[in-house]
């Protein structure tokens, strides 16, 4: 984060001098307040897919874990 | 006369602070304040350069030669393009990516995603440690006891109190990663041939066969893994980057992301010197001692602390986006910049998944080449939900407003990736359903 200060009054001609400062040494910055929102709105499609991905994941995890054992020869 | 600050953004900033630091040119400003402000990028770029990827890169390179250097230049904008979108998250919420699941999605959705990234953590966790099991006993120094005390060692990086000291250690080790390239330079004897390999997408001899396809994927997971986004989006949160930042965190994320594709490459050449003396890859750390014996003794010792190197950098990046995830699902205070008294939960689940991971290590007989490789190819797997994830939330308007949010060609970028990812697992899928389409090696 930079901020720029200019000094007038010392010299004829202004000298720029810049400020920086590192961000745990800045003050917290406002953020959309997440509390204030809630959940998003999900529709049935959204959810749907959501729950196919979820059934994929668990059948490829299995499918690794057989395969993985294949290759280790325990089955 | 006060001196008149001039701001230009939107940050609360005011030249007044006691800890700003003046400098006359414009140019030293930008630079400085880059610097202030990098960190993150580089730190879940080159972390995720870990002790498995630098053994599945290795074994890339030793089983294939120069033939998936392709790989990674195509890899390279996807890290970048995915991460970047963690960025943005990041700085417009102030929030960690589980936090922002938990309550955009709801408990259960939040709850799922933390289970997922807390089981591939610990398994991601486990080869950390198999890998410096590996290399010390190289050196001749009994994992009993170097585990532990690397576990020890690990714990004691984050309890500082203080996330400037914990990233200044980071950022450091992340450079000595840069000594791969000597490595790379020293042991690649082909001339242009790597390069063309890099550039032109081509098959190794016997074509795609199913050890080639499960390389793949595992390289695709070790290059852009779910903890990740967990990770830098919480780093962020925690370094408490603002809204002017972005650009800064972007060039760093860039920066990380070409920085660990190079590093990724060399270590693909490192392999490579292997497959061209045709010696048989075990694991990385077999790969060091034989590079010793060709190219001498201090390849070898090199080799070795590079990989415990990754290692640690992976182990506590990993861990610090599970203790950060859980503790944002938790409501529990959860930051570097707390003392272990101000947020015992946080650095308890740090601590735990060090130590459990550890332990796991030290059980004989275990086999961890094929532990390494596997939790790549979970990675991978596990990846397209947690970019689903991302891509929803980056659509969040509500959220995010016009600024933030993405924009079409964003999503097209992405929806093209995570069907990409979707093509390489359900290719794994046939080639564990239906081996006999996948010719053997």
């Amino acid at each position: 984060m930079t901020t720029m200060t200019e000094s007038l009054q010392l010299d004829p001609a202004p000298r720029r001098v810049y400020q920086v400062l590192h961000p745990l040494d800045d003050a917290a910055e406002a953020k959309v307040d997440l509390d204030r929102l809630g959940p998003m709105r999900l529709t049935r499609t959204v959810k749907a897919c959501l729950y196919i991905l979820r059934g994929y994941l668990i059948l490829m995890s299995a499918l690794l874990a057989m395969h993985v054992l294949q290759l280790a020869g325990v089955i | 006369m006060a001196p008149e600050v001039l701001q230009s953004t939107p940050a609360p900033s005011t030249g007044a602070s006691p800890h700003a630091i003046p400098v006359s040119s414009r140019w030293v400003a930008r630079i400085l304040g880059f610097l202030l402000v990098a960190g993150p990028g580089l730190i879940v770029m080159e972390a995720d350069n870990d002790a498995g990827a630098v053994s599945t890169y290795v074994q890339a390179g030793a089983q294939y030669g120069t033939h998936l250097l392709w790989l990674l230049i195509v890899l390279l904008p996807i890290c970048y393009f995915i991460q970047e979108m963690v960025v943005r998250l990041g700085i417009a919420t102030g929030q960690g990516h589980a936090a922002m699941i938990y309550r955009r999605f709801g408990k259960w959705w939040g709850r799922f995603s933390l289970a997922d990234l807390l089981l591939l953590n610990f398994f991601t966790l486990v080869t950390e440690f198999a890998a410096i099991a590996l290399a010390i006993a190289r050196f001749g120094i009994n994992p009993a006891w170097g585990v532990p005390a690397a576990a020890v060692g690990l714990a004691a990086l984050a309890l500082t109190g203080s996330y400037r000291r914990w990233e200044r250690v980071v950022v450091l080790l992340c450079l000595l990663d840069l000594a791969w390239l000597l490595i790379g330079i020293k042991v690649h004897s082909l001339g242009g041939t790597w390069m063309r390999q890099a550039m032109v997408p081509s098959l190794p001899q016997g074509g795609m066969t199913g050890s080639w396809l499960f390389l793949v994927i595992a390289i695709v997971g070790t290059t852009i893994a779910p903890w990740q986004l967990f990770f830098q989006q919480s780093c962020v949160a925690d370094k408490r980057l603002r809204i002017a930042d972005l650009g800064a965190a972007r060039l760093d994320t860039l920066f990380g992301a070409i920085f660990t594709i190079v590093v990724a490459g060399c270590m693909m050449l490192a392999g490579n010197a292997g497959f061209a003396r045709h010696w048989t890859f075990s694991d990385p750390a077999q790969t060091a001692v034989h590079l010793g014996a060709a190219f001498g003794p201090w390849l070898k010792n090199a080799v070795l602390l590079l990989m415990v190197n990754a290692a640690v950098l992976g182990a506590t990046a990993i861990s610090l986006s599970s203790a950060w995830a859980y503790g944002e699902v938790r409501g529990w205070p959860h930051s570097l910049q707390k003392t272990v008294r101000e947020a015992p939960g946080f650095y308890a689940i740090y601590a735990f998944g060090i130590a459990a991971a550890a332990t796991v290590v030290l059980i004989p007989r275990a086999p961890l080449q094929l532990i390494i490789l596997s939790v790549q190819v979970l990675a991978g797997l596990m990846l397209p939900s947690a970019v689903i994830f991302l891509q929803l939330l980056l659509n969040d308007k509500q959220v995010l407003g016009r600024r933030f949010a993405n924009q079409y060609w964003n999503n097209c970028v992405n929806w093209t990736i995570v069907l990409l990812l979707f093509v390489l697992s359900l290719l794994l899928a046939a080639q564990v359903a239906l081996p006999q389409w996948f010719p053997s090696a």
